[in-house]
This record gives structure tokens, sequence and C-alpha cells, in this order.
């Protein structure tokens, strides 16, 4: 077990990390998706006290890959924010200032909300769709109509949430978050660990890496 | 005194008129009520206990006026009567018309809970009725109403109806804060206050179960005894306990069976009676009992009915009412009708299996044979051989009166915390002065100032944050007030104010349209789309779920899923097991008993040939000793062991057997538990001998054994969900609130993993622990049976085969596993059998 796990695809290395990022060698890009900035915030202002330092730890973590990789890109695969503009969000901006070398591109999700003069001021470029590098594509939903015609690339996504279940002997059944590749595309987990799972079931021919506390093991 | 006054002469000539005269305990209630004291009326149902309150607050009310009682209209609220059961309402308010009217009085009976329609509430706010019967959720919105105080300023009397049903839940502290801030509230307007007064069954605790609803009195001195006073209605009825015997009791099935067998027994039973209520522990088993009943008797056909909690409630109604009107011959049903008014038509009650308790078998007993001097009458159906040593137990129990407590519910931060938001939404509150008060209830008397201070900060911070970042809104602090200013906000709470008793639910509907019933969620999250089960006596397609509620389109399909409920889980009481222990002893005595004269239940000379078995085999334990079998088979190693103490407290200590065994050496286990005792299963020989065994069931370390054994997280985060949900965390949803309103769910079990996580010293989450504690484990109960196990002689068998006690704990159960693998090593495992 390790806290890092490579993957090949079309001759490309993508690195997987425990803290549900994955890092694309060759072109310096850490990708990340479903980071829902601003979700404590969101619950909060309706009066549901959620702890807020679990956002904090998100941008922390985030900031930490980034080091880590020495990443020179970042792409998020949608659902960068969570809701309305709130407070939250200007600790994103101000934490985001802090890198400014840094390249950020959102492949725009159904939470991505904000007006576009947000983005912009941010200094993050937005694609409504879908992002095209190199050999890659990245969107955000893979069940979307549109995204489904185009396979001629490999796609990385996000949206689903991914978690698989691992059942032992009884009535044993422990759910974790995982990088889920397809024959086709790929889903990677929500960054934010406000955020639950949604169960995939991999097929024949298909590969799961769930992220274990501190460990990315191969499943399948 | 009561009897020269106006109002009593009054009443009894009214009584006298329609040949009624007023039992003992009525008049005794009467004295004390106009006395203004307040107590605890302790009376079975269908025994007047409603008029031993009701009429006690008419005469006072016409002592006050005896010239124009009558015509005196518009006197403000001068009776609350708190009922936990919505369906009652209407029926109490009735009775209550019906005396008022034959009175000539001019009150007015209002009722109020989530059925009252908008119209009613608006005119009972602009002029109450004279009695108000209400549910405590319901009071709890009153409370949330602006300038509440000024409709409880004429209130003489707050009556509490089926106080022992409340008592041991949530919705009983909902009971006693209201209470408290009725009262309050009232001293500080007027210097008076209501009398309460409490109306329960028998129950092991009758005194606490006074001292809880008064309590919040003793913050208020005025006139009266605050200690309050318990009026007996002392009518012993008779009851007469039959058990249905199988023919052979060697082939009668030792285990795992519903009693179907026995089913075509009920027949004769239910010709012979006007009507039988046929009572199941389990909704899914009652859905099976009525689909046998027809088919062993399908002309049983349109008179006989079905009623459990999961029934739509226009069904359950009607129901109801055709058992009132005496259509029905019988009705299978679940605990959903052990409450609730009369069904004078009820001659005849059987119950199903084991009724894990003596109040209930009691309660369901007293379902039949009304008028009070009549006897009621009760079969004992057993589902498996050995249950007929519980029936000899229970009669054991209800001759010798030994009911089970209902110990109340201590510090429930979660209803607190609903509680304080709700008096931020009407008029605000001053900590200082509500924490004295709430101090006095009984559920918070050991309210720590800190924790209070903790729940104060939770509700105006929100726990944790970063300061700058923050916009966290909830109550808010102005002039030393706590509000809730934002109109949003009150709205949703409002509508989380009723959600103390919904489980989990989720509304099963049919596709084409027409809703059928309520399921809980996690038996619907099990199904794949095209599976089929049974709800309300139909078998049902699942389809999908959508918005909370589960699709499913009509089924031809023999073959279904029967759902097992919550209801199914509870467990045998400490009460019973004890009893159910000394029966043993009986039992062991008989084998050696030929002489006649020597009195024993009939229960126990059936089961002679199976306790002989058990004899031969192994042992049958006595009440001070415990029985321990090792038992090798194909399937592994077994270790059986009866405590009787109940499936949870046999759940957990297998859990820390388990875990003390493999300290010895690395062994994993895998459990199996039913209410008399409890086995671990492993690949090799287990380790438990006259060495060590006391040693293993010591009570010492429990608490860090507990903590290192059981898997409490889980449990806890099961926990959670109800408590988060009383407590404001989870936001379920508004009408006219789409999209947005999304994007404030989160689940349970990832605000557990999240406040685990961040906020572990989270007031909530300690709350969750503790439940588990308190319920889940019974831990206090755990102690005891540690406690009695070192006073009692263990006895270890080596039976070749599987014995008659040890084959039930091996067939009824599900199976949990604890291991000392390491957690690597483990998911490793796991892996290998990839969840398909």
């Amino acid at each position: 077990m390790a806290a890092y796990l490579s993957h090949m695809i079309d001759q490309e290395h993508l690195v997987m990390s425990a803290e549900r990022t994955m890092f694309w060698e060759n072109e310096l890009t850490l990708i990340v998706a479903d980071v829902h900035v601003g979700k404590t915030g969101h619950f909060r202002k309706a009066g549901i006290g959620v702890p807020q330092n679990m956002y904090k730890d998100d941008l922390h973590r985030l900031l930490a890959q980034i080091l880590f990789f020495k990443a020179e890109r970042l792409v998020i695969v949608g659902d960068l924010t969570h809701s309305l503009v709130n407070r939250e969000m200007d600790l994103f901006r101000k934490w985001r200032k802090d890198f400014s070398s840094l390249d950020v591109h959102l492949v725009k999700g159904n939470h991505d909300i904000l007006d576009d003069k947000w983005y912009s001021e941010a200094d993050i470029a937005v694609s409504k769709e879908k992002l095209l590098l190199k050999n890659f594509l990245f969107v955000h939903d893979i069940l979307k109509k549109e995204v489904k015609a185009d396979k001629r690339q490999y796609i990385f996504s996000g949206h689903l949430h991914p978690g698989i279940s691992l059942r032992g002997r009884g009535r044993q059944s422990l759910r974790f978050p995982c990088f889920y590749f397809a024959k086709k595309y790929c889903v990677l987990p929500a960054f934010s660990r406000f955020t639950g799972t949604y169960k995939v079931e991999p097929q024949e021919g298909e590969k799961a890496f769930a992220v274990i506390e501190k460990d990315v093991v191969p499943l399948y | 005194m009561l009897k020269d006054s106006t109002g009593y002469k009054i009443v009894l000539e009214w009584l006298g008129n329609k040949d009624f005269h007023p039992f003992a305990f009525q008049q005794e209630a009467w004295q004390h009520i106009l006395n203004q004291e307040s107590g605890l009326v302790n009376a079975p149902t269908g025994c007047g206990k409603t008029f031993s309150v009701f009429i006690g607050a008419i005469i006072h009310f016409i002592n006050a006026h005896p010239k124009d009682y009558q015509t005196k209209k518009k006197n403000g609220l001068q009776l609350l009567w708190i009922t936990p059961l919505r369906a009652l309402a209407k029926d109490i308010g009735r009775a209550m018309e019906e005396v008022l009217g034959e009175l000539g009085m001019a009150w007015k009976v209002g009722i109020r809970n989530g059925d009252t329609s908008v119209t009613e509430r608006t005119k009972q706010k602009s002029q109450m009725p004279e009695v108000l019967i209400i549910t405590p959720e319901s009071l709890h919105l009153l409370l949330a109403q602006k300038g509440y105080a000024d409709t409880f300023r004429s209130l003489k009397m707050i009556a509490v109806d089926e106080w022992h049903e409340l008592i041991g839940s949530k919705r009983g502290v909902q009971v006693e804060l209201a209470v408290s801030r009725i009262v309050n509230s009232q001293w500080s307007m007027v210097n008076k206050k209501p009398s309460v007064w409490g109306i329960s069954a028998t129950i092991g605790n009758l005194d606490e179960a006074k001292e809880v609803l008064l309590s919040p009195l003793s913050s208020r001195r005025g006139a009266g005894g605050e200690a309050g006073v318990i009026v007996k209605a002392n009518m012993n009825k008779r009851i007469e306990v039959a058990s249905i015997f199988p023919d052979e009791i060697e082939k009668y099935p030792w285990a795992g069976h519903l009693g179907i067998k026995l089913a075509h027994k009920l027949i004769p039973i239910i010709e012979k009676s006007r009507t039988t209520l046929i009572f199941i522990n389990t909704r899914g088993m009652s859905e099976t009992w009525y689909q046998t009943l027809l088919d062993i008797q399908p002309g049983l056909a349109g008179s006989i009915a079905l009623h459990h909690g999961s029934i739509d409630r226009e069904l359950r109604t009607w129901v109801e009412e055709n058992l009132h009107a005496g259509n029905l011959k019988a009705v299978v049903c679940t605990a959903s009708l052990d409450l609730g008014v009369d069904f004078r038509p009820v001659e005849t009650v059987v119950q199903v299996g084991s009724p894990k308790g003596v109040a209930r078998f009691l309660q369901r007993a007293g379902r039949s044979g009304h008028s009070p001097d009549a006897t009621s009458k009760i079969y004992f159906l057993p589902t498996h051989s050995l249950e007929l040593a519980e029936a000899a137990a229970l009669k054991k129990a209800i001759a010798q009166n030994i009911i089970e407590s209902r110990p109340s519910m201590l510090l429930c931060y979660d209803v607190l915390i609903q509680y304080l938001n709700t008096l931020a939404i009407s008029d605000g509150f001053i900590p200082e002065q509500l924490f004295k008060e709430i101090k006095n209830t009984y559920c918070y008397k050991d309210l720590l100032q800190t924790e209070w201070e903790q729940v104060l900060h939770f509700i105006t911070e929100g726990g944790n944050a970063l300061q700058q970042y923050d916009e966290y809104k909830k109550t808010e602090i102005e002039d030393g007030v706590y509000k809730i200013k934002s109109r949003k906000l009150a709205m949703r709470h409002r509508m989380h104010i009723g959600t103390i008793v919904s489980e989990s639910m989720m509304k099963v509907k049919f596709i084409s349209g027409g809703y059928i019933g309520v399921i809980e969620e996690w038996f619907i999250s099990r199904l794949q789309p095209g599976d089929v089960f049974t709800l309300a006596g139909r078998n049902l397609e699942f389809a999908m779920i959508k918005e909370m509620t589960a699709f499913v389109r009509k089924s031809n399909k023999k073959k279904s899923i029967v759902p097992s409920w919550q209801g199914g889980r509870m467990p045998l009481s400490a009460n019973l097991g004890k009893i159910l222990r000394q029966t043993l002893d009986e039992a062991a005595a008989l084998k050696s008993l030929s002489s006649p004269g020597v009195e024993t239940a009939t229960e126990l000379e059936v089961l002679k040939p199976l306790f002989d078995l058990q004899q031969k085999l192994s042992h049958v334990p006595k009440a001070n000793e415990l029985l321990i079998e090792h038992i090798e088979t194909k399937d592994g190693f077994h270790l059986f062991v009866y405590p009787f103490e109940g499936r949870l407290v046999h759940e957990a200590m297998a859990a820390i057997l388990a875990y003390r065994i493999s300290r010895i050496t690395p062994i994993t286990f895998s459990f199996a538990m039913n209410d008399y005792g409890f086995e671990l299963l492993s690949d090799q020989p287990i380790p438990v001998d006259d060495s060590n065994v006391y040693e293993l069931f010591s009570p010492d370390n429990l608490l860090t054994d507990i903590q290192r054994s059981v898997n409490a997280t889980e449990m806890a985060r099961r926990k959670f969900r109800d408590v988060a949900v009383v407590g404001g965390l989870i936001f379920q949803g508004m009408p006219g609130e789409k999209k947005k309103a999304r994007h404030l769910q989160a689940s349970a079990s990832l605000l557990f993993n999240v406040f685990s996580e961040y906020e572990p010293g989270n007031m909530l989450l300690r709350q969750s622990y503790q439940e588990v504690m308190d319920q889940q484990m019974e831990e206090l109960r755990l102690r005891d049976m540690l406690h009695r196990i070192q006073q009692s002689k263990i006895i270890i068998t080596f039976p070749q085969q599987l014995t008659p006690f040890c084959f039930p704990v091996k067939v009824d159960s599900m199976r949990e596993d604890l291991s000392s693998e390491r957690l690597e090593d483990r998911v490793r495992k796991m892996q290998l059998q990839l969840e398909k």
C-alpha cells in the first residue's frame, strides 16, 4: 500500500494520490474534481453549524499537493464552488493569489453557478463544457448526452463522487472514495472531504483504485 | 371538601341520571384537583381515567362560577390535554364534548396537531377553546408563536395522557420542557401556576414518572404540595393467560419459525369470540400472518384486517372505525394498536411470539374484556418451543405483579437545542433565566454550566469557525435576548419541530398514483429495481426512488421479500429475563419430581421432553447458574452462552467476550445471538475453561473493553441520524425551495464523519455515543449481568451435538464479526470478496 500510485493511460503516466488528486506527469498538471469551495459556509449561513476547519483543511491539502508535485497547471473537472458567493470564497481567492504563477482551468460543473466576473477576477480559465489538452479530454459529467457521443479521446471527469464498497464476511461493508477507470474514461473521487460517495461497480476490464485513509489501493 | 361543592353535586346528579357512579379513584382525583394539587393517576385503559382528570377540571370550574358556569363563554384556555397520538385526539375530544353538552356548558374543545387546518389554527389564535387537545410536537409549535404566553395565561390544568408511553422517549422530554415553560411563563405574568396531572398505566417506576412530570413545578412554590400525589385505580383486572400448544413438542420447530404451523389453531378462537386482536411482533410477520389466516380460512375475507404503523393512515383509520363498530372478526396488528381508546367489541387477544416484556403483555391483554370487572383473556402462541417457558414466566410475573420500569431520558442535547431555537423564534429568551428553569426539569437537572454554554455557543456561533470568513447565522443576541430574526430560518425550524418521531421512513406509492404506506429507508435502499416485497398485504415490485418516495407497481409474483422493521429488534426485558431464569429452575426441578401436588405451570410440563433432552445432552441451568456449551460441528468450534438477558446485552457481551479471548490467542469469531443467549463461532478451538471463565466475564475494565471491541462507531453513526435531525443539522427541504435546497443536503453519515474528524467534542456526537451505551448496549444491564455471573456457578459442558437451547440461537440470528487480525490484513481479505 502506498500514498501514491501510478497508472498508465495512452502512454501517459498518471499518479493518483490518497489526497484524492491525480497528477499528469508529462504535463505537470494536477487534476481534481468536485472541490465544493464554500460548501461549509453555505451550510453555516443557513444555520447548520458544520465545522469550518474542514474547508481550511481542504485548501491546505490542495496546496500541499501542488507543492509536492511541483504542478504548473491545475485542472478542475467541475464543481469548484458549491453554491452562491459567500465569504469562504474570499479565502479561496486569497489562496489563489498566493499561487499566481499556477495556471488554473475549470470545466464548469452543475454547481459552478457564479458570474463570469468572479472567475476572471480569480484568474481562472473557464471552459463551459469541455477542455482538450493534448490527447485527453476533460469534462464534468461523463453521463451527459453531449459527452457520451464524444469518445475519440480518453476522458477525465468528476461529478459522480465515486465510491467502492468492500464487503467482508457477515454484514461488514465499508465504502471508500475511489478513482474509477472505465475503458474510455476515468471518474475522479471528489476532492472535498465534505462529500458523500456514490457506489460504482466496476465491470470486467475496468479498474478502480480505492482511497483507504492514507493509501491508494488497487482493486481489480 | 369535594362532596359539599356545587360542582360535585351537579356532576353527581348528571351521572346519576345516566345511572353511573363515580369510582373511588375518580373521586379521590377530583378532590386533589380541587385542592389544586398535582399528581399522577394510575389507571389502565378503559376504566374512566380520562374522566378522573377531565371531570375534576369541570368541577373546579363550576365551583368557581356556580351561577353562570353554563353560560360563561370565552373563558380562555382552561385545560391543556397532551396526548401522544393524533388518532386519540378525535375520540377523546368527542367524549369531552358529549359531557359538556349534557352538562349544558358552553366550553369549547379544540384539537391541535399536524392535521389541524390553517383556518382552525387562526380561529384558535384569536380565541382559544377552553380545552385544547394537543401532541407534544404541536405544543412546541405553539411555543414558537409570538406572544404564546398569553395563550396560557388563564390555564388551570395541564393533563398528560398515556404518560407511560411518552416518558421513555424524546417526546417525553419535549413534554417536560413545555410544562416547565408554561408553568414559569404563567407565574411571571400572574403569579399563578396550573396544576399538572399525568395519566399512566402501571409501570415499575411510577414514583419516578410522577417526579419527572412534576419536576418543573418545583421552581415556583405556590399553593399545594409540589411532591404531588399518586391516585391508583386499583382495579385489578383478572387476566387469564392460555398458551396454544403444539400437538407434539418434539416435532414443533425448535427455532426460527413464525409460529405459522399453529395458525390453524387460531381459527376456532377467532370464530368463538366477537372480535379478536392478534398481536404480531413485527410488521413483516404481521403481513405473513394476515396472508396465512386468509389462506387457511378463505371465509374470513372481508372480516379480517391488517393494521400496522407502515400502512396508510386512512386505511388504518378505516380499520379502527370498523373495530369500534364491531364489523371485524379479527385484526392482525402490531404495537400500532397498543395505544389508544378502547375497542369495545374486542373479546379476545392473541399474542404471537414473545411480547419481550411484562408491561407490554399486560397492556395487550387489557385490550380485551372492557367492563372493569370483566376478565381479560389472552392467548399466547409460541413461535418456537422454548418460548413456552417464556409464557410460564409471564404468568408468574403477572401473579407477582412484577412490571418493567420506563426510565426517562436524560440530558438530550438535541432536544434542548431544538427547544432553544423554538423559543428564539417566538419571544426570545434570556439565558440566565432560562438556565434556572431548565435545571428544574428532570431531564436537565444535571446539566452543567459549561454544557449550557456549549449549547448556547452552538446555536449562536455554530461551533468552530474561521472568524472573518464565517457567516454563520441562526440565533442572534440582541440586548441579552437570544432570538432568531431571519424569517426563512424560523420557517425552516418550525418544519423541523415535528421530526422527533419520524424514523428515516420513506413513502411508498404506485407509479400510477396512490399511496400505500411508509417503509424504513434502509430496507428500500437494499432493494434492486424489480425486487418484490410485501406491504399492506400486497405484493409490490420496486421500481425506483425519487424524492424520498419509493415508487412501486403491483406484482403477481408469489415470492416476495417481507420487510423487517425496527420493531423486531426489541430485546427481552431485564424483568422477564430474570423470571425466565427462575422458571428454568422449576423446569430443572420438574424432572426429578414425579410426585403429584407440586404446582408447576402446564407450559413446563409440555416442554418436559425438550428439557429432558437438554439435560441429557448438556444441562438445564438454574437461576444461579450460567450455562456455557462447547460444541464442535463441521462449521467449526462453537461456544454457546446463556445469560437470558436479551438480544442487545448479548450482542455487546459476545463482542466483549470475543475481544477478551482474542487477547489470549489470535483468533477470529463470528457471532450470533437471540434473547436467551449468544454464540461465538471460530475455525479453531475456543480457549474458555474453568481456569479463565470468571476472568472472561469480569466486570473490571468493562468500559475500555467495550470501546475496543464493539463497533460503537458504527452504532453511533446510526444513532446520529436521529440526533442530527432533532438538533437541526439535517435539512430535509421544504416545498417551494427546490434547487438551492439540494445544496443544503448532506447525509447523516457524512456529517458524522465530518464532526468525528473536525469537531470530535461536538455535543450531538457525544450524545449519539451516549445513546448507544444506554440504549443499544444497555450498559447498566450488562454490568449488572457481569456482577450476577460473578456470583453464579458457571457450568461448562461439551455436548456431542446441538442442544435444544443452542438451536434457536444458531438459527435466529444475525452475525457480526470481530477479529484480532490487523486492519490491513482484513482489507486484503475483503478485497478477495469484493462486493459484486
